[in-house]
């Protein structure tokens, strides 16, 4: 047969009291995710089949079937195709060149040079802000007539590139609130990768140097796996932050110019909170879930050899 | 076992005090007076079937929405209008439901989906078919005194109603009309008193204009229309096919693209082209700009001169009025913008107090008293015709009987949403150098769903 036969060992009392107390431990935060995360996304789900509307909550009436009305809106529309394309665009740009950058930084940080630990509390600044706020400044900065980057771009231009709006054009808007989106959320990841570094063993990374492995070799071959279970903490954090933004969006752009920044979180907000119609809306978030767990789905089986330790 | 059991304890106590913190809070954002007197049980008591203009004599509280008391130079208005109101009276307790504009609508509808309705709104306008569709606003007739209904302009009753039925009243009204800075005009070699009265002349003007510089050196914009996505930026470029004399509606709803629309979008492409019109602005940019001297004219609503006073005390000094322009063979119809009182379906006693309320607002002196300290605006009632302040006012002069013109928007719920999709246009043939019919054309499809 090629396996061993598998023998019931009685349970001990003890061992059942403790799983017992194990599970009663456990029952406040089963209950809480249930009725506050799982019971919601169900009824969100539900409500997508649905013709629900705002008169429907304050007149206490349930929402009528229509037929997946929704999601054939939703489908036919063309809107649901180019906002999935914008966020997994977004999402794509802001957590690569976050782990990049946020790496880099890391790695500065890690080292011997002086004032890191000053450089670490400051840097922390921007990942305090509100995002709100964020989207504020950044659009104070790309602001068209008398921004920061106007003028910044007008000096490396020479004087040729006077009228540069980042957030005017169709093309450049989404690189605008991406840089919004590194600004503010580099910080963190840059925190959490130093956390991983300090714990990289010193004993390996000298044995290396000793058997003449250069500073490329030490990273790829001992740094990186020695925090790979970080990096892979770090990075779903991002992309989940990432395809659930929308402050930034909303704040900076409302989804213009000329749908550019249209991404499912303005998309399903325009169909709840703007047009009112909250069955439409959560046929949005459904579809937007659903590509959020596909994502994440194909993230940890791409990441699955790595231990969490 | 003592920490097993302590640990347990703590568990559920987790649990529990997890469960309560979802309850209540049925008042948050709410601020403003203390409750005086009333009780929820005694208003129950208090439900009796008065009229709009009964005298209140058990204690009443109601609620009123407005965003304006968070916003600096409004705020010092409403406060005091609301203690004069109480000390007038005491039976009734004004409670403030406060948000910042963006967010208010929301407020307002969340409060009622957990059974807390508030009894009076201040916003926009436009709102009102939102809270028809939601079955929150009351039809002002059932609410407000008699006398006061019948005061109201004829026309702008119909721009607040829905299947003929009004379901608010303005406290003020404006079009969007044309501001000007006579400064530039001057310093262009035009004739400050002259602006222009078609497009036709405004692009005429327009190059000396755009020609000039400000002191620093900034560019000078010529003519400023609002296109960033913001429902408030649809409502302007609505006005501005309806100086076209376009329709963006017709009377059932529907979609009703004419040569007026395409007329207009035509213009806002060659505005854009010609550099005349700072790129995909939002009306704040635009009073912005506007006030620092960078841009000649402009569409608002007359209160918007309160956001370029905020930035230039001086504005007055340049500032003019002018009624909206003529475009094709339209004759210069615009869109009427209004701070509208919406009342919702409350019990009769906080009708009767919402109604004293709203008289209270709309009463000679406080509506002078708004046009002198805070904002120029057009009166919404017949009555006030002669209002010694509007007809003082040098701003206003120029724009004088535009108010006569607005052409009236069909309500439809989903009315902001569309308002978003026409913003799209603008940005669709002006920032994506789309052509015109292209951009109609995909116009129509978007547009088609959101009135769905």
């Amino acid at each position: 047969m090629g396996k061993h036969a598998q023998v019931r060992v009685p349970m001990t009392a003890r061992e059942r009291n403790d799983r017992i107390f194990a599970g009663a431990l456990l029952l406040p935060s089963v209950l809480i995710t249930v009725i506050f995360i799982l019971v919601p996304v169900a009824d969100s789900v539900i409500k997508s089949f649905l013709d629900f509307k705002v008169k429907n909550i304050i007149s206490g009436t349930p929402g009528s079937w229509n037929h997946f009305g929704n999601y054939i809106k939703l489908f036919s529309s063309g809107r649901l195709g180019m906002a999935v394309a914008h966020t997994l665009v977004f999402v794509a740009a802001v957590v690569i060149a976050q782990f990049i950058l946020g790496m880099i930084l890391a790695l500065i940080l890690n080292s011997d040079i002086r004032f890191t630990r000053f450089v670490r509390s400051i840097m922390m600044a921007p990942w305090v802000v509100p995002t709100i706020i964020s989207g504020l400044i950044w659009m104070w900065m790309y602001q068209p007539q008398y921004g920061l980057l106007k003028y910044l771009v007008g000096i490396f231009s020479g004087g040729k590139m006077t009228d540069f709006a980042i957030l005017n054009d169709p093309n450049t808007a989404l690189l605008g609130i991406t840089i919004a989106a590194l600004w503010k959320q580099i910080p963190l990841t840059t925190l959490l990768l130093v956390s991983g570094l300090t714990n990289v063993s010193a004993d390996l990374l000298e044995a290396a140097t000793i058997d003449g492995a250069n500073g490329v070799k030490r990273f790829v071959y001992i740094t990186i796996p020695s925090i790979m279970s970080v990096i892979k903490i770090t990075v779903s954090m991002a992309i989940i932050e990432n395809f659930k933004q929308f402050p930034l969006f909303w704040t900076m752009t409302g989804g213009g110019p000329d749908n550019a920044t249209t991404t499912l979180a303005i998309l399903s907000y325009r169909e709840a909170f703007v047009s009112n119609n909250l069955g439409s809306g959560a046929a949005v978030t459904t579809v937007w879930m659903l590509l959020m767990i596909v994502v994440v789905f194909v993230y940890n089986r791409v990441f699955k050899d790595v231990e969490m330790n | 076992m003592k920490k097993q059991t302590l640990a347990l304890v703590m568990a559920a106590i987790m649990g529990l005090t997890t469960a309560c913190s979802g309850s209540g809070g049925q008042t948050q954002g709410t601020t403003g007076a203390p409750a005086q007197a009333a009780e929820p049980a005694k208003e129950a008591e208090s439900e009796t079937k008065a009229p709009a203009d009964a005298e209140i004599t058990e204690p009443v509280t109601i609620k009123f929405a407005n965003y304006a008391v968070l916003e600096a130079g409004y705020d010092v208005y409403w406060n005091q209008l609301l203690e004069e109101f109480a000390a007038e009276n005491p039976n009734i307790t004004v409670e403030l439901v406060t948000a910042p504009y963006g967010e208010i609508v929301n407020t307002v509808i969340n409060m009622a989906g957990g059974g807390d309705m508030v009894d009076l709104m201040y916003g926009e306008l436009d709102w009102i078919p939102t809270m028809v569709e939601a079955g929150m606003a009351a039809p002002a007739a059932d609410v407000l005194s008699s006398e006061l209904m019948a005061d109201i302009y004829p026309s702008i009753l119909e721009a607040c109603s829905i299947d003929g039925v009004a379901y608010g009243v303005p406290m003020y009204v404006s079009p969007f009309l044309l501001y000007y800075n006579k400064d530039l005009f001057e310093k262009a070699g035009l004739d400050p008193e002259a602006p222009p009265t078609t497009y036709e002349e405004m692009l005429e003007m327009a190059p000396k204009l755009a020609a000039l510089t400000t002191e620093d050196g900034n560019k000078v914009y010529a003519f400023g229309l609002t296109t960033a996505s913001v429902p408030v930026s649809g409502a302007c470029l609505t006005s501005s096919i309806h100086n076209f004399g376009g329709t963006v509606l017709d009377a059932e709803g529907s979609l009703a693209i004419d040569q007026g629309f395409r007329d207009a979008v035509a213009m806002w492409k060659t505005l854009h082209e010609s550099g005349y019109n700072p790129e995909n602005s939002k009306l704040k940019d635009l009073r912005n700009l506007f006030a620092l001297g960078q841009l000649a004219m402009y569409y608002d609503q007359s209160w918007g001169f309160n956001g370029v006073k905020s930035i230039n005390p001086d504005a007055a000094d340049f500032i003019a009025s002018a009624a909206p322009l003529a475009g094709g063979s339209g004759s210069g119809e615009s869109v009427l913008q209004a701070g509208t009182l919406m009342v919702m379906n409350n019990d009769d006693a906080r009708k009767a107090a919402t109604a004293k309320l709203v008289d209270f607002i709309l009463s000679e002196d406080k509506i002078s008293e708004y046009f002198e300290t805070v904002t120029p605006a057009y009166p919404s009632r017949q009555s006030m015709e002669e209002l010694q302040v509007v007809k003082d006012s040098a701003l206003l002069a120029g724009a004088a009987g535009s108010v006569g013109k607005v052409k009236p928007v069909t309500f439809i719920p989903t009315l902001s949403d569309l308002n978003l999709e026409l913003c799209t246009l603008a940005q669709a043939v002006t920032l994506s150098g789309k052509d015109v019919d292209t951009a109609i054309a995909e116009f129509e499809a978007s547009a088609a769903n959101v009135i769905q």
